[in-house]
């Protein structure tokens, strides 16, 4: 039991206090944690079979090394968050191997196929990305202690997945042609596709608490923003068109396409011509899962039922 | 919901050069402790180590602090272990 009500935890927090156990947590604090730590957990998890599919299109044993080296890394940060959450008194049992598909909370990219090199390595240069900005300010601020420690480790591993994707870009980039093509097409869906991740504009945001327990900085917009500001140039400089630019007036970027808009996972396309649909309506496709979302899910625990009845 | 595969929590304590602090850096949860070093060397793999240890979480006995996931291992009332 918390010693502190809500309000004391939270003025505490804002004067620098960090919570070292899960025993000091109130029961909002508590709900909101583990809101965030499931949602990082299940997106870690759900990265590595959508890479882990993607790396047979590896072109050479080198590619296949450190496409891998990735996976594995996604596969350890899953795992570290499940064990922080299993020490609040969540069962990682049940999240990885007791839910169904839908239920888990990674975002709609996860649920997406990646079908070639070029789409790998876009995703490491927009996915993980995502993933710096949204953990990396979880890092800066949080107030779990033992969340902040363990993000040290993931944050120094997604800037070398990040690095693979840009320098791979850049090679595509480079070589023109049919390389080129396909890397377009790549940020063609996959760009809003990220935008999207970061979820409600802050007008429309439901309060969540996360701020004001500090386990995060920034807003959504602000995170998108972020990735713009690095997302956007890196696209300029490769030649490639983003459907995004800065606006000097505003002094931010601006997107150049109706937002939310409704996507077509079949064709990989997104239906800017239908104009702005409701978020509502972002939901229930969310909601609905993607295509690879049952077949992600089962390629990461397909054995366990087996091996765990031999051992018992 | 499959059965759990009898694991347990192992602390991961990591020294990155010489001269530099024991530090701990994370936990793996393993059936026993063969698995639970190969699980650390394989899951923190992010630096050099130079030294890293595993330590099964239930031998690690707070001295002062009556809380956290070690507090369980504090001794009980007239308990001479
Ligand atoms: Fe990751
Ligand atoms: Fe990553």
């Amino acid at each position: 039991m918390s010693p502190y009500t809500e309000d004391e935890l939270k003025a505490k927090i804002h004067g620098g206090y960090i919570l070292e156990s899960p025993e000091e947590m109130t029961p909002g604090y508590r709900k909101a944690i583990i809101v965030q730590l499931t949602v990082q957990a299940d997106t870690e998890l759900m990265s590595a079979p959508a890479y882990w599919l993607a790396a047979r299109h590896a072109p050479s044993t080198n590619t296949q090394v450190s496409a891998h080296a990735i996976i594995q890394d996604e596969l350890a940060h899953a795992n570290i968050a499940y064990r922080l959450l299993e020490d609040m008194g969540v069962s990682k049992e049940h999240l990885v191997y007791g839910r169904e598909p839908h239920e888990f909370k990674h975002p709609y990219g996860f649920d997406q196929p990646l079908d070639n090199w070029a789409e790998l390595v876009v995703a490491n240069g927009f996915f993980d990305r995502a993933g710096i900005c949204l953990l990396g300010d979880v890092h800066r601020n949080t107030s779990y202690g033992p969340l902040k420690r363990a993000l040290v480790k993931v944050d120094m591993e997604e800037t070398f997945h990040l690095r693979h994707g840009e320098v791979w870009m850049r090679r595509l980039a480079r070589a023109g042609g049919a390389a080129t093509e396909l890397l377009q097409r790549c940020v063609d869906w996959m760009f809003p596709m990220t935008i999207e991740w970061f979820g409600l504009p802050d007008g429309l945001k439901r309060h969540s608490g996360q701020l004001d327990y500090k386990l995060k900085g920034l807003t959504n917009d602000e995170l998108r923003q972020l990735w713009m500001s690095s997302t956007v140039p890196l696209c300029e400089g490769l030649g490639l068109k983003a459907p995004a630019h800065y606006d000097e007036q505003k002094e931010e970027y601006v997107l150049e396409y109706p937002f939310p808009c409704q996507y077509d996972p079949e064709v990989k396309r997104w239906l800017f011509e239908d104009g702005e649909i409701t978020w509502q309506a972002v939901f229930e496709r969310w909601k609905g899962r993607g295509p690879m979302n049952e077949r992600y899910v089962e390629s990461v625990r397909r054995s366990r039922g087996a091996v765990g009845s031999w051992l018992n | 919901m499959s059965p759990p595969l009898g694991e347990s929590v192992y602390e991961v304590f990591a020294r990155k050069s010489r001269g530099d602090p024991l530090r701990h850096i994370g936990y793996v949860d393993a059936p026993g402790v063969e698995l639970a070093r190969v699980y650390a060397w394989k899951t923190y793999d992010e630096e050099n180590w130079f030294e890293m240890c595993v330590v099964p979480r239930g031998a690690v006995i707070p001295v002062n602090r009556p809380e956290g996931p070690w507090a369980r291992n504090l001794p009980k009332e007239g308990d001479e272990r």
